[in-house]
């Protein structure tokens, strides 16, 4: 290999940290080993530079190509095809280049694949903080390419910090217009993300204990906005999630067919006969929900929610779903009412699957609902009547509650006589169905924190929650939330206060043991920062093909595709004239005093018989140069020279009139000069 | 890089115009010539930096003809002269002179040292203390001394002449920027070409060339000289001209510091003497161009610079970059 080209040390720096900054979002997706292996070249690279090692040989290169190959083909083999086995592959690959790169031209292919880099960050995350973070690296990104393209004799490292910031900031409007006016193309392919990550939130499966674990998460579930109003009041925020209602003595489970149609006539017919099943009144509430990723189809709304965005269909029981998985954060639009009753006929085939339990176990609870119906005239009454039991008796609302046996829901009501809603709520409906009413859970969260910075809800894993539907005649599903009976707390004021005392409650969170205390200035910052980061999703992420068409309706009117194009076609130009700004000003031609202008048309000339001035060439110097190369032209030389240096350099400043004159003078000359260079005078000379 | 420098050198002098200064000063060139063989260009360099008024620094490798030139060039232009060889242990009670207490009049007398000269050469002037440095220095730049609270002026004109080795070579204190500063220019001789070599062995020492050299100019003349230079024209062209290459030094990565006013002032005083000396009442970019290496090489420094003789790559950068005609 030839030597000559040596990376400036300081430009090294800035790239190794380049490559450091754009492989850390990538942790938490690739495998740790990969980071190692990225951290290795890092270290290679910064002891090739300081002669500790060699850059690696032929033989080294081409395992380290058939190692790529192989864990490609082994990562497709176990996690699929898709993003992160590619994300694998390409951070591989990057970091491989680094420690061959030796050229300036390799320098520039990893400065390239930093900004390629950069964007694969971007598809995990589209959090403020990503955002900055990334802004960060593209600044030391440009930070390289400025030092790579210094002197390697200076090492001013804040000098070129500076500059890459001056650029990046420079460039930020530009952004922001691009950002506002570019067309949002829909992608072409899509890339499959994968779902090794863990599924979060609510599950379509209940057993004892689930909810009692997300109880513990501070994790963001999802994120409401009302339209115009204020949100209603605390113990009417049910979101609702999914609807159990098959049971098997233990576990609770949706059953799959209530929500799968097997084609779109049976879609067809659900929605004609949605008209008869709903009955609302009210005002409608207008709402607007971001929910986290948690790889499930289902979202969750008030009650009867209808959606207001395309992809989101319900099912029989009114659950919502999407067509495909929740990965990336994802805002939809509900509307929902008030007042509603739904399913005031109930079919005997809902009917029996809505009461049907286990031929077996439990039999003291079927006991105690068979003799409690029978004090009793109505299925509401009932209903209270329970609900009374568990207000009167010792029952308690915890978080950890004591381990159940066999039977379980006998247990729970007659034993142990503690535990979380998901307890509450599973004996309540089974002592339902076990005197024929139908009963079923609904799974979801219950709650939210207000944030007043932006006005909008935060709901929190631990605001899980589930609760019963049952059916009555002449009202059809009411809810019935047997936990509100144990803790009135938790549905008036949330789980934060009727868990207060709980140790269990958020042990994990750091945030917590705060939250309780009321150290209110640092809760009004979690607040702030929320509040934050929910503007920026709703503003800047949500920022998709459909607001940005309202965003220009708002402020154009009708937007028609000749407006969208002018549009476009005024910032492009303004970009385009914006550059050529810059470039104006970088060049500035300043108004050339004539005499300089002729003396430089005198040099130009001269440069097509390739006797160009250098720019530290003096006029006596050029003139001797170009004599002693062309004899023939001293007389007209020595004239224009001599006449130039008068003027320019003299002893007396002409005066106007006579600079003029002379200027005739020194043309007159030009022209001559001009004259005995063109090929015609060359001719002649020779004949 | 280099070619360009020399290059200038001859058309600095192509556009020498006969007059009587002119031959005057060539009379004083030839008369050095005859002590310091083949180096006119540096010669006359070094009678720019006196009619300039400004003190001269020669730089070089023992042995290259440094004393032989400050010699031949006090003897040239018939100034009282003295030299103070610089040692480790001079003090600079040895350069001021000392008041001693005479036993018959029971009074102090004061005994001038040899500063007070009209030139002084000051040999090997790296070689000793920076605090004797600075006596020699103080008086340069004040043109007087203050010695036990009298001050007393030195002789006018006054010049010092002062060698140095390399700063490189061993028992050497570099002088500082400040001090550099002072001096309006620094030359460096190097070695003698082939035809000079020869001519050199040809005789018997270097010493009896200097016996050779007659005086050719009086001290009035050197004071009319330096009087008449002040008086060139520099047009606004040519100041254009050296605003540009004041301003390449200044807020450039490359350049440690830019030239500073002192610096400019110098460049100017310099090139207007240097027209004079060509016999034109005119500076042109060439005169700028020829004194340049001369003027600001020991004022600039690279930013990696260890020895400070980064100054030489510099100001070629200057001479070819920066254009003349703009």
């Amino acid at each position: 290999m030839k030597p000559g080209y040596q990376i400036p040390r300081t430009a090294l720096i800035w790239i190794l940290l380049s490559v450091i900054l754009v492989v850390l979002p990538q942790r938490t997706h690739i495998q740790l080993w990969i980071l190692l292996i990225a951290f290795l070249c890092v270290a290679w690279r910064a002891l090739i530079y300081s002669g500790k090692l060699n850059y690696p040989g032929r033989l080294v290169r081409i395992l380290v190509v058939l190692f790529t190959v192989g864990v490609t083909i082994s990562q497709t083999r176990n996690i699929g095809l898709g993003l992160e086995s590619a994300a694998g592959l390409l951070t591989l690959g990057f970091v491989f280049k680094l420690i061959e790169m030796r050229q300036k031209r390799d320098v520039y292919v990893v400065i390239s694949l930093c900004f390629v880099m950069t964007m694969l960050a971007f598809l995990y995350s589209q959090s403020i903080l990503t955002t900055l973070y990334i802004i960060l690296a593209i600044m030391v990104i440009t930070g390289a390419m400025i030092a790579v393209n210094r002197s390697s004799l200076i090492s001013d490292n804040f000098g070129t910090g500076r500059l890459a910031v001056k650029i990046i900031l420079q460039a930020l409007p530009l952004t922001v217009a691009l950002f506002v006016v570019f067309p949002r193309i829909a992608p072409l392919w899509a890339v499959p993300i994968q779902s090794a990550v863990s599924t979060t939130g609510v599950s379509d499966e209940m057993s004892p204990g689930d909810i009692s674990q997300l109880g513990r998460s501070s994790a963001l579930a999802f994120r409401v906005q009302f339209e115009n109003i204020l949100p209603p009041l605390h113990q009417d925020l049910y979101w609702r999630g999914l609807v159990l209602d098959d049971f098997d003595g233990e576990t609770w489970r949706r059953t799959r067919a209530s929500s799968a149609y097997s084609n779109a006539l049976a879609l067809a017919d659900f929605q004609s006969e949605r008209d008869d099943r709903v009955l609302t009144s009210g005002n409608p509430l207008n709402y607007n929900v971001i929910l986290e990723p948690t790889q499930q189809p289902w979202v969750y709304g008030l009650h009867l929610a209808e959606s207001q965005t395309g992809g989101l269909f319900q099912s029989r029981n009114f659950e919502l779903f999407n067509d495909d998985l929740i990965t990336q954060r994802f805002s939809y639009d509900l509307r929902s009412f008030a007042n509603n009753q739904t399913d005031l006929v109930l079919t005997d085939r809902i009917r029996n699957r809505n009461t049907r339990i286990p031929d077996a176990g439990n039999p003291r609870s079927r006991e105690f609902a068979r003799e409690l119906r029978a004090t009793v005239n109505t299925d509401r009454d009932f209903a209270y009547t329970v609900l009374a039991h568990f207000q009167q008796n010792e029952y308690f609302y915890t978080l950890s509650p004591a381990l159940l046996g066999s039977n379980k829901v006998d247990d729970f009501l007659f034993t142990t006589l503690e535990g979380f809603c998901e307890h509450y709520a599973s004996s309540f409906a089974f002592l339902m169905r076990s005197v024929g009413i139908p009963a079923r859970v609904v799974v979801g969260y219950q709650g939210a924190e207000y944030n007043r910075f932006e006005n909008y809800l935060m709901v929190y894993q631990y605001n899980a929650h589930a609760w019963t539907e049952i059916w009555l005649e002449g009202e059809g599903w009411v809810r019935f939330d047997p936990t509100a009976a144990v803790s009135p707390e938790r549905v008036e004021l949330g789980v934060e206060q009727a868990l207060r005392d709980d140790p269990a409650f958020l042990e994990d969170a750091l945030l917590s043991a705060m939250r309780r205390e009321n150290f209110s200035w640092l809760n009004s910052v979690r607040l702030r920062l929320d509040a934050l980061e929910y503007a920026w999703n709703r503003r800047v992420v949500n920022y998709d093909q459909d607001v940005q068409l309202e965003f220009f309706q708002r402020l154009l009117g009708e937007v028609t595709e000749q407006k969208g194009l002018i549009l476009l076609a005024a910032v492009a130009s303004i970009v385009i004239l914006a550059i050529g700004f810059t470039i104006i000003r970088i060049e500035p031609r300043s108004k050339q005093e004539p005499l300089i202008k002729f003396y430089l048309k005198l040099c130009k000339e001269l440069g097509k018989i390739q006797l160009q001035r250098a720019p530290g060439e003096g006029p006596i110097a050029y003139r001797n140069r170009v004599c002693a190369a062309r004899p023939e032209l001293r007389e007209s030389m020595d004239a224009l020279t001599e006449l130039y240096i008068k003027l320019s350099y003299g002893e007396n400043s002409p005066g106007e009139q006579q600079l003029k004159a002379e200027l005739k003078n020194f043309n007159r000359l030009l022209n001559r000069l001009k004259l005995s260079l063109s090929p015609l005078a060359r001719l002649n000379q020779r004949g | 890089m280099l070619s360009i420098n020399i290059k200038n050198q001859s058309d600095a002098q192509a556009n020498f115009v006969d007059n009587q200064l002119s031959r005057q000063v060539q009379s004083a060139v030839d008369e050095v010539g005859k002590a310091l063989l083949g180096k006119d260009h540096q010669i006359r360099l070094a009678l720019c930096c006196l009619f300039s008024g400004g003190h001269l620094l020669i730089e070089d490798l023992p042995g290259m003809g440094k004393t032989t030139l400050s010699y031949a060039l006090a003897k040239a232009l018939g100034l009282g002269y003295n030299r103070i060889q610089f040692t480790s242990d001079l003090l600079p009670a040895d350069i001021l002179g000392i008041s001693i207490f005479d036993q018959n009049s029971g009074q102090f007398s004061f005994h001038p040292g040899p500063i007070f000269n009209q030139l002084v050469l000051a040999d090997e002037i790296n070689r000793t203390t920076p605090k004797t440095q600075s006596a020699l220095l103080e008086a340069m730049e004040e043109r007087q001394v203050t010695i036990e609270g009298e001050t007393r002026q030195l002789p006018e004109p006054f010049f010092v002449i002062a060698t140095q080795n390399p700063s490189t070579l061993a028992g050497t204190y570099p002088l500082p920027e400040s001090q550099l500063d002072r001096f309006l220019m620094r030359l460096r001789l190097g070695y003698p070409d082939q035809r000079a070599e020869r001519e050199l062995l040809e005789m018997n020492t270097e010493r009896d060339k200097l016996e050779g050299v007659e005086q050719c100019l009086s001290v009035e003349d050197v004071t009319e000289l330096r009087k008449q230079s002040s008086k060139v024209k520099a047009s606004s062209a040519l100041l254009d001209y050296v605003q540009r290459l004041i301003n390449f030094t200044r807020g450039k990565d490359e350049f440690h510091f830019g030239i500073s006013p002192r610096g400019s002032l110098a460049i100017m005083r310099a090139a207007k003497t240097w027209a004079l000396m060509c016999g034109r009442n005119h500076v042109v970019p060439e005169d700028v161009q020829a004194i340049l290496p001369a003027v600001v090489e020991h004022r600039l420094r690279a930013t990696t610079d260890d020895d400070g003789h980064t100054g030489a790559s510099l100001v070629q950068r200057l001479l070819n970059e920066v254009d003349v005609v703009d």
